[in-house]
């Protein structure tokens, strides 16, 4: 062995405590660099298998295209194979939803629904169904047989009355568990009825294309590309469906990369400056370590060798330890993906086939080499200043060193008396840097830790959930536009007779457990801007009027202004896509009312960023009051049961079975948001803390570091004071005092900056609607945790520390000579 | 017993190792030493003379035997007790000082009475510091004081709490011939002065000589 190799291997072992601590914090550094990108890796693996198998394999699908733009769009070059569906009508089933498309060969395989028996339909009177269609009509019927179908068509706009009509089965479709629990299919018809059904003029066609394009290339261009020939054949943007499922599954989404790149710098950094502070903190004694190595002839290459491989040594044994914890770590976390989701989907179900298939590896080579090369990579860049100081050293400057620039002070006014609080100032007062190192390489995990709280905190299930919904329950009518069938399905016709009328919030105020009944009034509205897109205005009740008026984000108006109905408020998301729709505009309201439309002038006097609870994607503000006053009917549109307990079994049963009689009511309950958001954020939670639990185990390595350090080079010192008779307890409680120190400057600075920055964070999250963000809550939790948390492995050290010195008589430890 | 006797040992022992490796540092010795008085412990590098300081200081226990200060079994105490026992009646000088490196001169010395919780008498330490000499440099840093300034700190750290007695472990052996002699006589002299009795080890006969008593060891024994 190298005499530099095997002085690097006989100092890693000297300074073992030191060197084990490193150890871990470059374990636990590979562990995530292993763990992240494999994960990331395997779970997009894993979705695409199933997604690949699950998921229709067209990239584009150009809706409302004419027959004539429908022939010449097959056949344009970027197009590498297209296929054509109309949908034709729907079934009229009582309660299942059943629609009757027509698909040719080609749409129908890159829609993965070829007829698991039989053929797909060509004269056309047949049609292809499925068991669970048979059991909705309550008939049954084979290949060759007869059913007798109940049908709506699609004519002029909207669903036409009702006709009835005797099919021949030519094919069976598969039912998935999904389509028999929510009860909705697809049944496929001929194109000769499709034709025969839909008058010529207003046939139009769903074009399913796959455009060209290789494996790499990135979603993005796929995206641009389908936009490119939309816009050739003049075709709206609005009615491109791009399957981002399948191309995120099959080519590179481009925030992938730098998100798990970002990560791993993340992870990088943190590494780097753990194993930096721990050098650094007892570069002191090893300083003149190295200078008596220098004085009997080492050269500065050598001495920055030894400093190099002893580093070098502590990662050969802790790198493959984080490799192995990692594989493990890998490994449970994928084979456990399909249990983190819950519910019933095609895709859960083909997901969780794909794991138990064993269909995705595990296991991934090149994150080994990746994790290998990117520990190796943060040991190399920690260990250059400690190479650089340690090699920089004179002979005697070494033998005299006292660690940094700093000289040593020659004279200090002191204190005239001194007790054990005084002692611990001094000595803490000695070493400012070093505590500084210690106390910021601990924080920057801390202050991150913060932050990411502050954003979860205020994207708890419960928030989410009071967001997206007022109260404990919302009824609302059954709104449907276009179908002939049910024509009072419309809003204008439900305002003439709406069921969300006095008696029903009378009945609703008179239930055990309701506080009140919030009543919001919408009218069906548009704007020139907006074209053929309607938009509801938004009837806000009085109770609102303070969230109304502070979520603005630009310009003013005060509840009572909007009562005039000649203001409004113009929700940020509109303004999003109409640009035009901003504060100062004037514009002219085409409203609906009943029957009845006509024009009136607003002037929008402010843009607001509200909870979908309180939008209900109803986007134009105004007072309840001046709603109702432009509306000739009840405009009630949403009842919100403001209730003692946001869940409570008797008044949802009740409620539930109060909306299933009515026959045109629906419910959405507070319980049914907190269960969605609660499942979803589960997930993110764990994984987030997880993460930064290791960072945190990380950083805490430093502190150990620094508490031994601190005692160990002062052996002689603290052995001196127990023989001028400084007790073990008064010894623990200097101990226990300069830890506190640490604690209490860690905690004031991750908790204290990391208040402050988690701040402006969710400022960020609530302008984007990151996870229902709106309202700031102080991550008090995880506050508490990290305080708890330091706080305890503060004191348990101090406690192992006592212990150590102990073990040396205190002869031993006066006599110590470094 | 005899009030005047501060110090008593009876019969201590203290071996280390075993076998071959058997060191007896201290073997079946027992003394009296007055109080008031200067004694010198000599004997050569190895004959167990620091050992045995330790043990009467507390430093260590000893394997069998009693030492008995002012009447006092130390080692019937427990840590605890014995370590706020060390800091009342006990006042140690090193060889090589042992100063803290974070506390000024003045803080270096009044450091025993802020562990006994005692108030410090600021004209007394004063006085002290002017009688070792070092009055203009209570607020100096250990690290700029001269070998035989910082002794003198540290034998005013010893007085200063008004031990029953003081133990010094070779207090000259790092300074120069001339120091050393300064060194002798300010200790001497404050023992005189404030009426301590002093027990010195030293391998040096003519700095043993300035001693009321000498005692000799050799091989762990009293000669």
């Amino acid at each position: 062995m190298k005499m530099t190799t095997r002085v690097a291997f006989d100092n890693m072992k000297y300074h073992r405590s030191k060197n084990i601590l490193i150890g871990i914090a470059i374990m636990l550094t590979t562990f995530l660099l292993y763990v992240v990108p494999s994960v990331g890796k395997g779970m997009i693996d894993t979705q695409n298998a199933a997604v690949n198998k699950a998921y229709p394999t067209w990239h584009a699908m150009y809706r409302d295209v004419d027959a004539d733009t429908a022939q010449k769009l097959v056949l344009h070059h970027d197009i590498e194979q297209s296929g054509l569906m109309v949908h034709v009508g729907e079934m009229m089933l009582g309660k299942a939803t059943v629609s009757l498309m027509y698909l040719d060969e080609s749409a129908a395989g890159l829609y993965r629904v070829m007829p698991e028996r039989g053929r797909l339909p060509e004269a056309e009177d047949e049609i292809v169904v499925s068991q669970g269609i048979l059991e909705a009509l309550g008939q049954q019927a084979d290949i060759g047989d007869t059913v007798r179908v109940p049908y709506q068509v699609y004519r002029d706009g909207g669903l036409d009355y009702g006709q009835e009509k005797e099919f021949r089965v030519c094919g069976f479709l598969a039912d998935s568990d999904l389509s028999r629990e929510q009860k909705v299919y697809t049944a496929f018809v001929s194109k000769p009825f499709a034709k025969m059904e839909i008058p010529q003029e207003q046939l139009t066609y769903r074009i399913l294309a796959r455009v060209n394009g290789n494996n790499g290339v990135m979603t993005t261009a796929f995206e641009e590309q389908i936009n490119n020939i939309a816009h050739q054949f003049g075709i709206d943007e609005k009615q491109i469906r791009i399957n981002d499922d399948y191309l995120w599954a099959n080519y590179i989404d481009p925030s992938t990369v730098p998100m798990i790149a970002g990560l791993m710098l993340i992870i990088m950094a943190a590494g780097i400056i753990t194993i930096y502070s721990i050098y650094y903190v007892s570069i002191n004694q090893r300083v003149q370590e190295f200078g008596r190595l220098k004085a009997i002839g080492a050269t500065k290459r050598q001495l920055r060798q030894i400093v190099l491989r002893e580093g070098l040594w502590v990662a050969a044994i802790a790198i493959p330890a984080g490799l192995l914890l990692g594989t493990a770590a890998v490994k449970i976390v994928l084979l456990n993906l399909g249990n983190f989701a819950t519910g019933v989907s095609v895709y859960l179900t083909v997901l969780r086939q794909v794991i138990a298939d064993g269909e995705v590896p595990t296991v991934y080579p090149w994150a080994y080499v990746l994790a290998v090369a990117i520990a190796l990579c943060s040991v190399y860049l920690s260990l250059l200043k400690p190479m650089r100081t340690l090699s920089g050293v004179s002979e005697v400057e070494a033998m005299r060193y006292r660690g940094g620039a700093k000289k040593a002070k020659a004279w200090r006014k002191g204190f005239t008396e001194l007790n054990i609080w005084r002692l611990t100032m001094r000595n803490l007062a000695d070493n400012k840097r070093k505590s500084a190192v210690t106390i910021a390489s601990m924080a920057i995990t801390g202050v991150l830790l913060m932050v990411v709280a502050t954003v979860l905190s205020c994207a708890s299930p419960k928030l989410c959930a009071d967001n997206t919904i007022l109260g404990a329950y919302e009824l609302s009518p059954i709104v449907e536009q276009n179908n002939r069938e049910h024509p009072e399905r419309e809003w204008g016709k439900i305002q003439q007779d709406n069921p969300l009328n006095e008696t029903l919030k009378a009945q609703l105020e008179h239930l055990d457990g309701v506080q009140r009944v919030d009543v919001f009034s919408e009218l069906h509205v548009r704007t020139d801007v907006m074209e053929e897109d309607w938009n509801y205005l938004n009837g806000v009740p009085e109770e609102y009027a303070q969230e109304l008026e502070r979520d603005i984000i630009r310009g003013a108006v005060t509840y009572e202004e909007l009562k005039s109905g000649d203001k409004v408020i113009v929700d940020s998301i509109l303004t999003c896509w109409y640009p035009e729709l901003d504060v100062g505009a004037k514009v002219k309201l085409t409203i609906q009312d009943g029957d009845r439309m006509f024009e009136k002038e607003v002037e929008i006097a402010a843009v607001g960023n509200y909870r979908m609870g309180l939008s209900n994607y109803a986007f134009i503000y105004m007072a309840k009051e001046a709603v109702d006053a432009l509306s000739d009917y009840n405009s009630s549109r949403y009842f919100h049961v403001i209730a003692d307990e946001k869940y409570e079994p008797a008044l949802a049963r009740t409620l539930e079975e109060l909306v299933l009689d009515s026959g045109n009511l629906e419910l959405r309950t507070w319980q049914q948001q907190y269960a969605y958001w609660k499942n979803n954020m589960a997930v993110v939670g764990c994984a987030c803390y997880v993460f930064l639990g290791i960072l945190a185990a990380c950083s805490v390595m430093n502190l150990i570091n620094t508490m031994i350090n601190s005692v160990h080079v002062r052996r002689k010192e603290l052995g001196m004071l127990q023989a001028i008779g400084m007790s073990d307890r008064q010894l623990g409680k200097m101990l226990r005092l300069e830890a506190l120190f640490y604690t209490f400057g860690t905690l004031a600075v991750s908790v204290g900056l990391g208040s402050l920055l988690g701040y402006p964070v969710f400022l960020y999250a609530k302008a984007e609607k990151m996870l229902e963000i709106t309202t700031y809550r102080y991550p008090f939790a995880a506050a508490v945790i990290v305080s708890v948390t330091l706080f305890a492995v503060q004191e348990i050290l101090t406690l192992a520390l006592v212990k150590s010195v102990r073990k040396d008589t205190l002869i031993e430890r006066v006599r110590f000579r470094e | 017993m005899d009030t005047n006797i501060i110090l008593q040992l009876e019969n201590l022992v203290k071996y280390y190792g075993s076998g071959e490796n058997l060191v007896r540092a201290v073997d079946h010795t027992s003394l009296e030493v007055e109080r008031g008085r200067f004694t010198a412990i000599v004997g050569r590098s190895g004959s167990g003379k620091s050992t045995l300081l330790h043990l009467i200081g507390g430093l260590d226990r000893p394997d069998e035997g009693r030492v008995l200060i002012d009447g006092t079994d130390i080692f019937a105490l427990k840590d605890e007790r014995l370590a706020q026992f060390r800091r009342k009646k006990i006042g140690f000088v090193f060889q090589d000082y042992n100063l803290i490196a974070s506390l000024n001169v003045w803080e270096n010395l009044v450091l025993p009475l802020g562990l006994d919780n005692r108030r410090v008498d600021v004209a007394e330490v004063n006085a002290i510091l002017q009688k070792i000499g070092l009055e203009d440099k209570k607020n100096a840093m250990p690290n700029v004081l001269s070998g035989g300034q910082k002794q003198r700190t540290a034998i005013a750290r010893a007085l200063v709490s008004k031990p029953a007695i003081i133990l010094a472990d070779e207090p000259t052996g790092n300074l120069d011939s001339q120091t050393e002699m300064e060194v002798m006589s300010l200790l001497k002299n404050c023992v005189q002065e404030f009426g301590q009795t002093l027990v010195m080890i030293t391998h040096d006969e003519t700095i043993a000589q300035m001693a009321d008593r000498i005692i000799e060891i050799e091989d762990g024994k009293v000669v």
